[in-house]
């Protein structure tokens, strides 16, 4: 007995006997303790009695620690019974712990299938969130890019234009001008090679907010005539020259020049593209009417992009005004300003809410599966919950039971998820054609957890309900009645039904999305796109910007003969521009003896002789070029059909004269079919095609087409073909090698990237939906095990019993399917945009869905309907 | 009855043994402070409450010991331990094969050199 008034034992120390002494025995140990502490406070003095408390405390701790976790981990029960409600949370939780590992140990199925359920569904969602994200170009590179616009008129403004405008934009705080400009790298001791890069003025970065990683951006001056020409790196370019911090201000050969590192830009940083790796500051001139600048600038604070018109306006007519141009090329037709996101990531809207639905729909799935899981354990322990309340244990300590299974659950899952997570991402990166986007790729670990989150809560709610039940009451003896007859008296299942009926609706939604989108890229492949896309290897070149035309043309005419003499090679050509890779340029047309026709461009492409045979596009009349056309001869010009049908309707227009420099005009010799020139979808455009030798202008850019004849030789062939380049020619320098089925590909787009992936989380429904169905079935058979058991007794044929089970699996998909349907039709129009040549309820697609659904969910419900036709009635009879 | 051939031959610790003896010599009074305190007494060695506590509850956990609670029911209520017969048999052949152990071991030497 503690005396009064005697000093309390230290608080630290009763801290520690509370926290390590089961309630039994605590009480009596801290008075017993406070007694021996009065008595040596006497005895020896407070500190020594003080030091002897502590003493006792630390001391003791060894010993009380290894005494609960010895006996929690035994499970052994002395006959103090610290077990009882009340009892220590941390010895309970232990035992219960290794009672639920012990329970998913002995039913494998279940914990398979929960584990890998919530691994697939948070693992593969953050996955192909993670890439969806990556390819959706988010985050944009610049600083509150609700400010950020691009003007209209993009990639068709001319340098003298953007010098009149840049002392003032109204509504605009800075403006900056730039344009494509890859560049030959020339590194000593390395091949030459090309890096994509733009030719920008002084303001870029001050647009757009970004700063570097090293050294400066540009500035006001640097892109004067005279200044020192100045690049700033990417930071993947940096770091593949080395890395070297001391890289600024030094000089690097670009393009042909000498130009001076100023700065380098920080990982992820990108503008316009992620493919772009250097940006160079190039001197304007107010004389220089060419036109090839887009314009992107920020508005004056307090503006904002969706209130520009007046300004827009303003600066349409100062330019108009100024700078007077054919209709077709006014500025002051329709001046608007497009958002930063609209311009530079392009309408992916419906992407992104096409993933992002279906990553939504795909978690739903995973949670109603882990639910309809959990709800056939609870079942399955409902006598073992009746018997442990009848033996005393508490609601408290039931439910605690049953949550730290499904937490238990989640553990698992959580490390198995994580790995599919990381592995899935990383073959996803690998296998899609990202191209320079894989360096901004990163896993997204916030979706990961909370699809983690959302999957685990789902199930630890659905491990409540047994509690629950029991206490509402439903005794010991009803309980066990129920379980006795096997169920049939028991809860109808309907929950589990309604939730395998929701994942299939979802299922079937997804799959109806996936089937959309497949079937919209194969009717984008089925288009003919006009040129023989087998066995065409595509090779894309540049020169150095300081060769003049005439050198420029020397150098392509030159080494095509080289190549052409490749093994296996049978036709080789160069063009400017190859179909399929956007409208390219387009030059006025006037045609000899109409002078009335309205002005009016048309698609024009520098070609080498053997274009067509190389391209495989057949000649409809006329003659192709041939070696009497010389630089010499006449200028001759070959159009295709759609050309021939605008402006010589019903005329032969072989004979007639096109002009384009001067009025000396060209020649048309021949007729060719259309091709793609433009993009896949687009109707076929008119084009006309001349020879370099007749063209005064020669671009830097040049594609280089071998034809061969085994497709199988290809990688060879780019291989021989890139050393021949290299050996024949000092000016060329190899961009990039690819096959024209690539760039036809590249061209189907953007349906055919998120197809890959909707058609994996469509998949991935698929396998979760039959492991939902197979969970159900399986359930429902387990618990009807005597009823069948006795059918069979009766002499009901096995055969019909499988009929039964699978017939009430297909009923649940059935039902799920037309719901499915009803929500697809609502849902899929979000993906119109994406579709092409097809419908948003395109019924071929929804019955696929469905028939898919049908045949899974048949198949899953098959497994356990054989188990139960081989039930035997003697055993089952006798439990 | 050969060595050996004994029903559980259960062999104690020594911390296990001392705990079980001052159990014996506590009697009535065998509860935990009071054993820590006796043990204290006797071997002059500081004793922890909870390794005492502890060695109590695996002593139980053995069947060596067995605890009741007295009637009080407030915090002067004791778990009162008591050897079981079980618990005298370990003690006794604990304290034979010691003894087996000693026989003929002569020390007399060693000490005084």
């Amino acid at each position: 007995m503690r005396p009064s008034g005697s000093p309390p034992l230290p608080a630290p120390v009763v801290v520690i006997f509370r926290t390590l002494l089961p309630i039994a025995e605590r009480e009596e140990v801290l008075s017993d303790l406070q007694d021996e502490f009065a008595r040596r406070l006497t005895l020896d003095g407070p500190r020594a009695a003080r030091r002897w408390a502590w003493q006792q405390a630390i001391g003791s701790m060894p010993a009380l620690f290894q005494r609960s976790w010895w006996r929690g981990m035994t499970g052994f029960e002395p006959r103090a019974n610290r077990m009882r409600p009340g009892g220590p949370m941390f010895e309970s939780w232990i035992m219960d712990f290794r009672y639920a590992g012990r329970r998913l140990l002995s039913r494998p199925t279940y914990a398979l299938l929960a584990v890998l359920t919530l691994a697939l569904g948070a693992g593969g969602t953050a996955a192909i969130f993670s890439v969806a994200r990556t390819l959706l170009l988010d985050p944009l590179p610049m600083a509150r890019e609700e400010q950020v616009g691009v003007l209209w008129f993009t990639g068709s403004w001319s340098e003298a234009e953007f010098l009149h405008l840049r002392p003032e934009f109204p509504g605009f705080q800075r403006m900056a001008a730039y344009r494509p400009d890859d560049a030959t790298l020339e590194v000593p001791g390395g091949a030459m090679r090309l890096v994509p890069g733009i030719a920008v003025s002084a303001e870029l970065f001050d647009v757009l907010g970004a700063p570097p990683l090293l050294g400066r951006t540009f500035q006001a001056g640097d892109d004067l005539a005279g200044a020192e020409p100045a690049t700033v790196l990417s930071y993947s370019l940096w770091q593949e020259l080395g890395g070297d911090r001391t890289i600024v201000g030094k000089p690097l050969r670009l393009g042909g020049t000498s130009r001076t590192v100023v700065g380098v830009m920080p990982p992820g940083f990108w503008f316009p593209s992620p493919a772009i790796r250097a940006w160079n500051a190039v001197p304007l001139s107010a004389r220089s009417n060419s036109g090839r600048y887009t314009l992107v600038g920020r508005v004056a604070d307090g503006s904002a992009l969706a209130n520009l018109d007046g300004p827009l306006r303003a600066i349409a007519s100062a330019v108009g005004e100024r700078f007077p141009a054919p209709a077709a090329w006014d500025k002051r037709k329709a001046p608007a300003v497009a958002p930063a996101r609209e311009f530079f990531v392009g309408d992916v809207r419906p992407s992104l809410v096409a993933t992002l639905a279906a990553m939504g729909v795909i978690l739903l799935i995973a949670c109603a599966n882990v639910a309809s899981l959990m709800l056939g354990q609870v079942d399955a322990r409902a006598t073992e919950m009746a018997v442990r309340a009848a033996l005393g244990a508490n609601r408290q300590r039931l439910i605690q039971q049953l949550v730290l299974e499904s937490i238990l659950v989640g553990v698992l899952a959580g490390a198995a998820g994580a790995a599919l997570a990381m592995i899935g991402f990383e073959v996803l990166v690998q296998s899609l054609p990202l191209g320079e986007l894989a360096e901004n790729a990163r896993l997204d670990w916030t979706v990961f957890w909370a699809a983690m989150l959302a999957a685990l809560a789902a199930a630890v709610l659905i491990s409540i309900v047994p509690g629950v039940a029991l206490w509402r009451g439903s005794s010991l003896q009803s309980t066990m009645a129920t379980t006795r007859t096997g169920g049939i008296a028991g809860r109808g299942g309907r929950l589990e039904g309604g939730l395998v009926i929701v994942q299939m609706a979802m299922a079937v939604l997804l799959a109806a999305g996936a089937g959309l989108l497949i079937r919209s890229v194969a009717n984008l492949r089925a288009i003919d796109p006009g040129v023989e896309t087998r066995g065409l290897v595509v090779i894309d070149a540049t020169m150095p910007t300081r060769l003049a035309a005439a050198e420029r043309r020397r150098a392509i005419l030159d080494v095509l003969p080289a190549l052409r003499a490749l093994p296996g090679v049978t036709a080789v050509a160069a063009a400017q521009k190859v179909p399929l890779r956007g409208s390219g340029d387009n030059w006025g047309i006037r045609v000899r003896g109409k002078p009335d026709l309205p002005d009016a461009t048309t698609a024009f492409r520098m070609v080498t002789r053997d274009y067509f045979q190389t391209l495989g596009m057949p000649l409809l009349a006329g003659r192709n070029f041939d070696p009497s056309d010389r630089e010499s001869s006449g200028r001759v010009v070959i159009i295709n059909q759609a050309l021939a049908a605008r402006f010589f309707p019903g005329e032969d227009p072989v004979g007639r004269v096109l002009q384009t420099f001067d009025d000396q005009g060209e020649r048309i010799i021949g007729v060719v079919a259309d091709a793609a020139e433009a993009t896949l979808t687009d109707p076929p455009v008119p084009a006309r095609y001349m020879l370099y030798e007749h063209v005064p202008p020669v671009w830097h850019q040049v594609t280089i087409l071998l034809r061969t004849g085994s497709p199988d030789g290809i990688p060879a062939l780019l291989a021989a073909a890139r050393s021949t380049i290299q050996r024949e020619s000092s000016q060329l320098a190899v961009q990039q090698t690819t096959t024209m089925q690539s760039v036809f590909d590249l061209a189907v787009g953007a349906a055919g990237q998120i197809v890959t992936l909707l058609g994996l989380l469509a998949g991935l429904a698929l396998v979760l939906g039959a492991v939902g169905v197979y969970g159900v079935i399986s359930h429902y058979v387990t618990r009807r095990s005597r009823d069948y058991g006795i059918r069979i007794a009766l002499g009901q044929p096995p055969g019909r019993v499988v009929r039964q089970v699978v017939g009430r699996g297909v009923g649940l998909v059935a039902i799920g399917s037309a719901l499915g349907i009803v929500a697809a039709l609502a849902v899929t129009k979000v993906l119109s945009s994406l579709l092409y040549g097809i419908e948003a309820t395109d019924p071929v697609a929804l019955a696929g869905a469905v028939a898919l659904l049908l045949f899974v969910g048949m198949l899953a419900a098959f497994v356990p309907a054989r188990r139960a036709s081989l039930t035997d009635p003697a055993r089952v009879l006798r439990q | 009855m050969k060595p050996g051939s004994e029903p559980q031959r259960v062999l104690l610790g020594s911390l296990e043994e001392q705990v079980m003896l001052a159990v014996v010599r506590t009697a009535d009074e065998a509860y935990g402070m009071n054993v820590r305190r006796e043990l204290e007494s006797v071997t002059g060695r500081e004793v922890t409450i909870g390794s005492v506590y502890a060695t109590l509850d695996r002593l139980e956990a053995k069947g060596l010991v067995a605890s009741s609670r007295t009637a009080a029911a407030d915090a002067t209520s004791r778990r009162v331990f008591a050897i079981t017969g079980a618990g005298a048999r370990a003690l006794t052949q604990t304290r034979m094969t010691r003894e087996r152990l000693w026989l003929g071991v002569k020390l007399q030497r060693l000490t005084d050199s």
